[in-house]
């Protein structure tokens, strides 16, 4: 038995060879889908790879309510085709799942190299992202994604005493990130006093807690390790992978305070034969402050309940001894649910980040987080 | 009568019953008749053992507050004046937890496990909420 649970590790089996992204931000000139298109060819060159390379595609994008084959019209637009194609929502886990989804995929003989894309024009068009309850939410004034996850910062802050100074502590590392990135969206210099004198959304949230919306692409390739070797550009080699939902809702149990991350977390951890002291550097979705937090915790670099302090005092900045989000993260540099931290990731393991590049960075952790907090995804990489 | 501007409940067909109870002040969900447990929201199964069926039962309508959040924006019109509102996730004693208002306390008084016991506002003549006050 214990030789066939080895057999069938995908530890190191699938890599990610090819990232591209489409400027991110307010993009009013370009449709969603020549937002997807070009995040899809910029991958695509990244790696060195041809249309014809290509026979896998999974997408997803805030269209797959009233278009169910997304997948299609990207692949038809770019005038592939694909052996297998499907569109997919997790919500913020989905990236991560994505690239898993491909390497399943492929392990299982559907295809040989799968293109992943997601993209919005979330910025442009305005209103709710989410489709609203239509009872026990609404009628009591409950609306939108940030009140569902802010309740986890309050119960968080009676349970161990977290403070604004330590979710500020995160959006002040992100910014500093977003100033070397000159794809960032927002890059203007933030002080902690700025977070603290930020306008409240919904309270304990304030604006400077909350990710941008942004118009934008992005796209990465996965193949087999073996095709990747033949490629032009240094493969990412998927580590770990980790899923897992808090299903019973955000509100049921312990939810609030302790994420799918746990169990995501250790899967990933135990699929790549690691610890949290190996990761260099960390892309952490991050929806909210709370929820990188949150997550940081829940992956066990610090102790539940003490994610506060661990992110203080520069620790999560570069220089400082985890660095997170260091393209600026979904607070400053755009989001484009969760593929960004998948391209940065990729590229600090490259070595191809410049001025916020992580020296000697060999070992690197991705997370996604949905649903309103529910659902999360894991991946580590590696040079 | 000046017209409600807020969203009403949209039951669903399981929520129904909820909604007629509240209409009589009462606060009633779906007890499971093989594990007893109390559900929410309401469902043909039970979350707890996957059994079919379970009858509406009354609750004492005694809670805490588990977590809150305060609105410093409108996302809907109707709530404009109200502005900041506290909305409440409420742990029933019987185990549930529900989203509400807490109604005779200002937004920045409320606490995390403070006690709460449920009241009903008449927002229309054919619609009740079910909100909570500090007990």
């Amino acid at each position: 038995m214990l030789e066939r649970r080895d057999k069938m590790t995908l530890k190191d089996k699938y890599a990610i060879v090819g990232v591209g992204h489409t400027r991110i931000g307010k993009v009013p000139e370009m449709s969603d889908y020549g937002l997807q298109v070009e995040a899809a060819k910029r991958a695509m060159d990244d790696a060195g790879l041809k249309k014809t390379d290509i026979d896998g595609m999974i997408t997803h994008s805030h269209m797959l309510g009233g278009i169910r084959v997304h997948h299609q019209r990207v692949a038809q637009r770019l005038g592939m085709d694909t052996a297998f194609g499907v569109s997919i929502s997790t919500g913020g886990a989905t990236s991560c799942v994505m690239a898993q989804l491909a390497a399943a995929a492929i392990e299982a003989g559907f295809c040989h190299t799968v293109l992943c894309v997601h993209g919005d024009k979330a910025l442009t068009r305005g209103g709710e992202t989410h489709d609203g309850d239509r009872e026990f939410g609404p009628e009591f004034g409950l609306f939108g994604a940030a009140a569902v996850h802010a309740f986890g910062a309050t119960r968080h802050m009676h349970e161990y005493g977290t403070t604004h100074d330590h979710l500020g502590a995160i959006a002040v590392a992100c910014r500093k990130h977003a100033q070397l990135n000159p794809h960032a969206q927002i890059r203007k210099p933030m002080s902690l006093q700025d977070y603290h004198d930020s306008a409240w959304i919904v309270w304990p949230y304030h604006m400077l807690d909350c990710c941008l919306r942004s118009d934008g692409a992005a796209a990465f390739i996965v193949t087999s390790a073996e095709r990747a070797r033949d490629l032009r550009t240094r493969p990412v080699y998927i580590m770990g992978m980790g899923r897992a939902n808090n299903s019973r809702g955000p509100y049921h149990g312990d939810h609030m305070i302790e994420t799918g991350g746990k169990a995501s977390g250790e899967q990933a951890f135990r699929m790549a034969g690691i610890t949290p002291r190996d990761i260099d550097v960390a892309q952490i979705y991050d929806c909210f402050t709370y929820i990188a937090m949150v997550t940081l915790e829940d992956y066990g670099f610090c102790k539940k309940g003490e994610g506060g302090p661990f992110v203080s005092g520069g620790r999560v900045e570069l220089g400082g001894e985890l660095p997170i989000n260091t393209s600026g993260g979904m607070l400053s540099e755009g989001y484009v649910e969760g593929m960004l931290q998948i391209v940065e990731g990729v590229r600090q393991m490259r070595g191809e980040c410049g001025p916020r590049q992580v020296k000697d960075a060999e070992i690197g952790i991705v997370s996604g987080n949905g649903g309103n907090a529910v659902c999360h995804s894991t991946l580590i990489l590696r040079r | 009568m000046s017209e409600y501007t807020k969203p009403l409940p949209m039951p669903a067909e399981d929520s129904v019953p909820f909604w007629n109870a509240a209409r009589r002040h009462e606060l009633s969900l779906q007890k499971c008749g093989t594990c007893g447990a109390f559900r929410f929201p309401p469902a043909p199964v039970c979350p707890e053992c996957t059994e079919l069926g379970g009858e509406w039962a009354r609750l004492s309508g005694r809670g805490r507050i588990f977590s809150f959040v305060v609105f410093h924006r409108a996302y809907h019109k109707g709530f404009e004046k109200e502005l900041p509102y506290a909305v409440a996730v409420v742990e029933l004693e019987e185990g549930p937890r529900l989203v509400s208002n807490i109604i005779g306390i200002a937004p920045d008084k409320l606490r995390c496990d403070m006690k709460v016991e449920a009241v009903f506002e008449d927002v229309t003549p054919d619609c009740s909420l079910p909100k909570f006050k500090p007990a």
